[in-house]
């Protein structure tokens, strides 16, 4: 009976082992063989964000003709980011590209595989200086910041209350952008006032639960705040099903194609982004670039393929300036 | 002495080393670098957390008892460690110490929930799941992130020893022979199996099946703070959600290992190489350039493969049996 | 005689306590808008709580409901984005769930394995397949007639509400007096005994399955039909919601012994823990702290009771 049991069980490991790696493709062993491989980390797999700036990944790996990984955890999670950077230290690859849920978390793990003569390039969000060669930033926090302050301005007359809804309380780089925040409400829009500040864990539905809660428990409220994508159109909705749609508005960083519906119906007057896939494809250029030379320290300017000539302060390489999207320019885009 | 090789090689366990190996054979051809040396020690580093669950979940599942709250209590334990060390300075040693307590007050929980009013581990440790989840949120107001430890705690997931072998793994050694000696040894821990299989004649035969269970649960209660010291040192940081998920990765390694979910059957050897040959599946497929969640699907797949294809098998030379027996029998069961 | 229902009595009075309070210091709570967002909220968690008392009464456990609400929920949203009529969509996503709840009862009745090990490998299996298959993205671009089933909002709230009460008494109707409602507490009794008795257990367990996947499709549709869009990470923590309000109400975990109404009352209380807590300006982040309590609390109270009553 155990005989059996054991040469059946070996038939199906064995089975089910081999059926995963038929779908492999040539495996290059990374750092030494002709194809450059560069590991690009998400924040989380599943946001529509990350899974844009992946296309312009896609798109600059496919015209660099280098390898490109891609794995993250399922949702906003450091600790897991740090396991998947130790594995590609193992695996041996060339760059890593990483957007930082946690600065100084990730911060060990990228120095070790600097140590062990990867390179590293982060985007999106930043981790300390001294962890990566470059940072791709989508537009400065001050410049994020100063957008949201004033199309929330604008949408409420320069007056009000209002909430802002966040990823996570603990993610570094919207840290970031409150504290910016807070400094332009203070400077130039003394008559806003915020009044909370709400984390819904990068997911739309308990960004719909948080905005629900707001909405219904504060009659003064007259503008969300939504500083990660999928809050934008939770907050929306939300406010539409609360039939207070007179009364709130929606501002916030989130992507054209899911706020379509909710700018036309004037929920949500704008949505401020940058185009995310060339921040992929500029991270993609940079790591390239980092790991044959042709970018290094001390310059001021990048030539990043069809991007042209970006300007690169310190270490930062800068996108450009957010995009505010409206009614009047969003069907131009499709992501 | 004559060994009796054949009662070596057709144990249960040999069949998973089988496995084990093939595993290592296929994925040393399609994965990078899988099998350098600093990455099988990286794969039992990574192991360890779950590794030490696995090992407090055997003998639960051996009484035929089971333990939900094991992943909360890691993220409580993080969390409390966290507090203790940042927020009232106590230094390092005397944080781990306290947090081991706390655990082991919270398996007691479960342990005086379960023996005291007879309730069903099952439904305990979910609410207890619940519970220390919550507590852990509640204490870091869903925020707050742990950082900044002493290096010194650090090398304790983070460090070498002599260079090559990661701090964590001698920890983990000692546990699993600990336990291994407790749960096949010691008269205490052969009582368990008695236990699982059938509590009642085991109240009968005289064992104080109630001690003996409540136990369990606070050996899996103190285990969990181990990890959550460990796994804390590992990645440096602790939150509230540390842990999410890993009370579901124990079992599956306990139940792959050969051990019976009702309790009565299973090795501590066993859990062993089923987390191996867990290991090794995700890290092969990791190093393989293969998605998570491909891995993840694989895991739920083997586990059902093993499950139903042990059954099955049962079953056909059962089958088999009753068609070849000459007569049929006359008592029933 | 009432003492034979004493514990479904005492979580309904506890919720009403809790209501009274929120009556008393929190009056904003009671906004229709408010009340129907929280009621259309909870309705799926129902339907999913009634499905898992069926199969706990069995003396089984379904833990991969959540991941079948998952995919049944993204099915019905591919099929209506290709402009099938919601009637189709309704059914085809009831069948999708009956047909995982079918695989569940194949492997657990007919192979005799343990459910919560049989549960724990489809519940990973199919929401990692649904992950590696959208990689989060949302289904969009839905025909109108989806969300709501084309009504206003009010009616179309309405209209979910009527879905999930009727499909609740009609349950708890069945279960009460239907033969195959008895033959589930036989079964979860004492399944030797139901089998010399000539219930076949094995057909019954089965049968919970399906029922259980039926009902996570039907609430998955009831869920989705909320939103402009399907979101593949719904579902996730629904089977523990659906497993606290059954054992909250009063549903044994040992099997044979529970009523629909009391898992109404479970529902309803731990469904309304988060916006009370928002009402009272309490910090929110104790919701799941007090969730565990109250389970814990409950199936403490059922384990003093058993210890009065002889052995």
């Amino acid at each position: 009976m155990n005989r059996r049991r054991a040469l059946a069980t070996l038939l199906a490991a064995a089975a089910a082992s081999a059926t995963g790696c038929k779908k492999q493709e040539n495996a290059v062993a990374g750092g030494g063989g002709e194809m450059l491989t560069v590991a690009f980390l998400p924040k989380s797999k599943g946001n529509a964000y990350f899974v844009a700036c992946k296309k312009g990944a896609d798109e600059a790996a496919k015209e660099l003709g280098i390898k490109l990984l891609y794995e993250g955890p399922t949702e906003p999670d450091p600790a897991r980011q740090n396991e998947i950077v130790e594995q590609w230290i193992q695996r041996g690859v060339d760059v890593i590209a990483a957007a930082c849920e946690n600065k100084e978390g990730i911060a060990t793990a990228l120095r070790k595989a600097r140590e062990k003569g990867i390179k590293v390039v982060t985007y999106d969000a930043d981790t300390l200086p001294d962890a990566r060669d470059f940072f791709c930033n989508q537009a400065t926090p001050q410049g994020i910041a100063q957008a949201l302050m004033e199309e929330s301005a604008k949408a409420v007359g320069g007056q009000g209350e209002y909430a802002i809804i966040t990823a996570s309380l603990t993610a570094s780089n919207m840290n970031e952008w409150q504290k910016h925040i807070a400094e332009t409400n203070a400077q130039r829009f003394p008559e806003m006032k915020q009044i909370a500040l709400r984390p819904c864990d990068d997911l739309k539905d308990k960004a719909f639960a948080e905005a629900t809660a707001l909405v219904n428990a504060n009659s003064n409220l007259k503008l969300i705040m939504a500083i990660c994508s999928p809050a934008v159109p939770g907050s929306a909705e939300a406010v539409k099903q609360a039939g207070k749609t007179e009364s709130v508005k929606v501002v916030g960083l989130g992507l054209p194609n899911e706020n379509r519906r909710y700018v036309k119906e004037g929920v949500t007057p704008s949505v401020i982004l940058w185009n995310v896939g060339d921040l992929g494809y500029l991270t993609i250029q940079a790591a390239v670039a980092v790991s044959k030379g042709s970018l290094k320290q001390g310059d001021t300017a990048f030539s990043a393929g069809r991007l042209g000539e970006l300007k690169i302060d310190g270490s930062d390489i800068v996108l450009g300036k957010p995009f505010v999207f409206t009614k009047d320019n969003i069907d131009q885009f499709d992501f | 002495m004559k060994i009796a090789w054949k009662q070596i090689v057709w144990r249960p366990e040999t069949l998973l080393l089988a496995v084990f190996v093939a595993e290592f054979v296929i994925f040393a051809q399609t994965g990078n670098n899988f099998t350098s040396t600093s990455n099988l020690f990286e794969i039992a580093r990574l192991s360890v957390t779950i590794g030490l669950l696995a090992l407090a979940m055997t003998p639960v599942i051996l009484t035929g008892g089971i333990d939900l709250s094991v992943g909360s209590l890691l993220g409580l334990c993080a969390v409390c460690f966290g507090k203790l060390w940042r927020d009232f300075g106590l230094p390092p040693l005397l944080a781990a110490v306290c947090t081991l307590v706390i655990g082991a007050l919270a398996g007691g929980l479960n342990a005086a929930l379960i023996t005291r009013l007879r309730l069903p581990p099952l439904i305990v440790t979910l609410g207890s799941y619940s519970l220390f989840r919550g507590l852990a949120e509640a204490l870091t107001r869903g925020v707050d992130n742990f950082t900044g430890f002493p290096a010194s705690f650090l090398f304790l997931g983070q460090g070498y020893l002599f260079g090559v072998i990661p701090a964590q793994v001698p920890i983990f050694l000692a546990a699993a022979i600990a336990i291994w000696l407790l749960v096949h040894c010691t008269v205490f821990g052969r009582s368990y199996r008695a236990i699982g299989f059938s509590p009642e004649g085991a109240r009968f035969a005289g064992l104080p099946v109630e001690s003996r269970i409540a136990s369990v649960y606070l050996l899996s209660g103190v285990m969990a703070a181990v990890a959550a010291l460990i796994y804390v040192a590992h990645v440096g940081q602790a939150k509230a959600d540390a842990g999410s998920g890993f009370e579901l990765l124990a079992v599956t390694a306990v139940v792959l290992g050969g051990t019976s979910i009702f309790g009565g059957v299973g090795t501590v050897q066993g859990t062993v190489l089923g987390l191996g040959v867990l290991a090794v599946l995700r890290n092969g497929l990791f190093m393989s350039d293969q998605p998570s969640e491909l891995a993840n699907i694989l895991t739920g797949a083997l586990l059902l493969f093993i499950l139903a294809g042990g059954v099955a098998v049962e079953k056909l030379s059962a089958l088999r049996a009753r068609r070849s027996a000459p007569v049929p029998p006359l008592s029933h069961e | 005689m009432k003492g034979r229902h004493f514990r479904e009595w005492s979580v309904a009075a506890v919720l009403g306590l809790v209501l009274a309070a929120l009556a008393v210091s929190a009056p904003d709570f009671y906004q229709p808008r408010q009340l129907a967002a929280m009621l259309t909220e909870t309705a799926p968690i129902l339907l999913l709580a009634c499905g898992m008392s069926l199969v706990i009464l069995c003396r089984q456990i379904d833990i991969s409901v959540g991941s079948q609400f998952a995919v049944c929920g993204v099915a019905a949203g591919l099929m209506a984005q290709q402009g099938t009529p919601m009637p189709v969509v309704a059914v085809v996503s009831v069948l999708s769930g009956a047909a995982f709840g079918a695989f569940n009862g194949m492997l657990v009745a007919g192979l005799g394995l343990p459910s919560i090990v049989v549960t724990l490998a489809t519940m990973v299996t199919w929401r990692e397949a649904l992950r590696w298959w959208r990689e989060g993205e949302y289904v969009r671009d839905l025909p109108t007639g989806f969300q709501w089933f084309g009504l206003s909002q009010e009616l179309g709230q309405g209209t979910l509400l009527a879905i999930a009460v009727c499909i609740f008494l009609g349950l708890a109707v069945a279960l009460r007096h239907l033969a195959g409602g008895r033959y589930i507490y036989a079964v979860g009794s004492d399944a030797e005994a139901a089998r010399l008795a000539g219930i076949n257990p094995r057909w019954i367990t089965f049968g919970v399955f399906v029922l259980m996947g039926a009902l996570a499709g039907l609430a998955a549709l009831v869920s989705a039909v909320r939103f402009p869009d399907v979101d593949p990470k719904a579902g996730t923590g629904h089977e523990l919601r659906a497993i606290a309000a059954a054992v909250v109400g009063g549903v044994a975990i040992t099997g044979g012994r529970g009523n629909l109404w009391g898992v109404l009352a479970g529902a309803l209380l731990l469904a309304i823990i988060a916006p009370a807590l928002v009402f009272w300006g309490a910090p929110p982040q104790w919701e799941r702290a007090i969730q565990g309590g109250i389970i814990l609390t409950a199936v403490a109270a059922d384990g003093w009771r058993k210890r009065k009553e002889p052995r």
